[in-house]
């Protein structure tokens, strides 16, 4: 005859393995459908003959904070804004790769870029000479984003900065005449990327190439922290 | 004949023995000696960032960037409030309703602080991010607006940039001695752009990216908080502070 408490420890034992069975087999369902959406292959648009190009990515990298030229070979069309889509389309996709420095979800990410003419300002000097090269009109691109690319980027002040200065600093590679950049989600003005980059803004098309050096000690003290004042402590 | 004897004075006080008078000008001079030893007496403004609806970044497990921020910000007072430092917090709770930035940046503005410290925290990087606002800073002083123009708010923080960069670099030295990883950089962070003070944001992220739960530390953020105070008290070291409320600029709500 088997004792009551043997019995008891033994169905407990049998409905802990059932449970923990129906654990595992729920996460590799979810696991399974997680990969499935990453390996979307779906052709979405008609292949074309075009030859690649030459063209510098502005890549940001979390670790250190920097945005660096990387040059790449990408076939883009010949519209400006289709151009201007592809290519940061291009862009947000190398950063879905596994090892990017700065991880994004993969997805759609840019609905349109529009390119807007922008008229000189009206007391600007013009110089007319016959052998002058034509100035090439500024522009304003504005960057409609898809907003579930909004909703699945990353939260943070340093990740948000990097995405939107490494979009601005690649525009202002391929687009010498793009001297301004706005953002838009869904073809609506949002507030933030995704809470704390501000998109209501007007950017300014520069270079945004950059290294962030360490925090210097002030010249006029050998250490910055040896302030008695406070009784913090340093380990 | 009538001798009038003058009244006694009950209201004069005694003389003191020569033993008191030494002993009360000592004590005296002592007040006044741990008084010119104090630092002087600085406001500091921080903003725990988001609250209410805005919950901000989700952290590790169910941690909120909210309330992570909100505890930093209690840290931050009980670490900073015995170093003669004057405190103001934007929230000491969690507001039913949403508190935009604007908000914060209107309650900054009319206190004069000497410094702006925004919180954030973040599940991704490492350490301590401190940002500073990408508006570019006046070249020469004839760029300063004259103190009585109207300071555009999108720009307030124009004027304080070279003051801002020298808080965040301070900061920045003593969080690497208290061996924290630290990245100074530039961003467009609402509210930065319309604080008329010397203002950083200050973002804390994992110690390490294999370590994404030690966000939720105490020891990680009681040595993140006194880092910043040492931080604080050697910018107030450096930078005495001038008279708050000095200036008469307020920034006003005039648009780009």
């Amino acid at each position: 005859m088997i004792p009551r408490y043997q019995r008891i420890i033994f169905w407990s034992l049998v409905g802990g393995i059932a449970l923990m069975a129906a654990f595992l087999l729920h996460g590799c369902q979810q696991a399974h459908k997680r990969l499935t959406a990453l390996n979307d292959a779906t052709p979405i648009a008609a292949p074309t003959n075009t030859n690649t190009e030459d063209v510098t990515l502005a890549v940001a990298n979390d670790a250190d904070a920097s945005i660096s030229p990387n040059a790449d070979q990408v076939a883009l069309p010949q519209d400006p804004s289709l151009r201007a889509r592809a290519l940061l389309d291009h862009l947000l996709s190398t950063y879905s790769l596994p090892g990017s420095a700065h991880p994004l979800q993969s997805g759609p990410a840019v609905d349109d870029v529009f390119l807007v003419n922008q008229s000189p300002a009206p007391n600007a000097a013009v110089v007319i000479s016959d052998n002058a090269a034509p100035v090439p009109q500024s522009q304003l691109a504005i960057v409609n984003l898809h907003d579930s690319f909004v909703d699945r980027h990353p939260s943070g002040i340093l990740t948000e900065a990097l995405t939107i200065q490494s979009i601005i600093g690649t525009l202002h590679f391929a687009f010498p005449a793009i001297k301004q950049v706005r953002f838009l989600v869904n073809g609506q003005p949002h507030d933030t990327l995704a809470g704390h980059a501000d998109l209501l803004r007007t950017y300014p098309a520069a270079d945004t190439t950059s290294h962030p050096r360490p925090p210097q000690l002030p010249p006029d003290t050998p250490d910055a922290t040896t302030d008695t004042s406070t009784d913090a402590t340093h380990p | 004949m009538i001798t009038v004897t003058p009244l006694k004075s009950y209201n004069q006080p005694k003389a003191l023995n020569p033993p008191l008078k030494l002993i009360a000008a000592t004590i005296f001079l002592a007040a006044l000696a741990l008084k010119a030893q104090q630092p002087p007496r600085i406001v500091v403004l921080l903003d725990p960032a988001h609250g209410g609806p805005d919950a901000g970044a989700h952290l590790s497990g169910t941690l909120l960037e909210k309330d992570l921020t909100l505890s930093l910000n209690s840290r931050l007072r009980a670490a900073l409030a015995p170093n003669n430092f004057g405190l103001i917090s934007t929230r000491d709770s969690d507001p039913t309703v949403p508190f935009l930035t604007d908000q914060r940046a209107e309650i900054a503005n009319r206190t004069h602080p000497a410094a702006c410290l925004t919180l954030h925290a973040t599940s991704s990087g490492r350490g301590i991010h401190i940002v500073t606002s990408a508006l570019p800073a006046p070249r020469e002083a004839a760029d300063l607006p004259s103190p009585h123009a109207p300071i555009p708010w999108d720009a307030a923080q124009s004027a304080s940039i070279p003051q801002s960069l020298r808080l965040a670099n301070e900061l920045g030295v003593a969080l690497l001695h208290a061996r924290i990883p630290v990245l100074l950089t530039q961003g467009s962070i609402p509210p930065l752009d319309n604080l008329n003070c010397p203002a950083v944001a200050i973002e804390i992220a994992p110690l390490s990216f294999s370590k994404p739960a030690s966000i939720n530390d105490a020891a990680y953020q009681q040595r993140i908080v006194q880092a910043i105070a040492a931080g604080l008290s050697s910018w107030r070291a450096h930078n005495p502070p001038v008279v708050p409320g000095a200036s008469p600029n307020t920034a006003t709500g005039a648009a780009h």
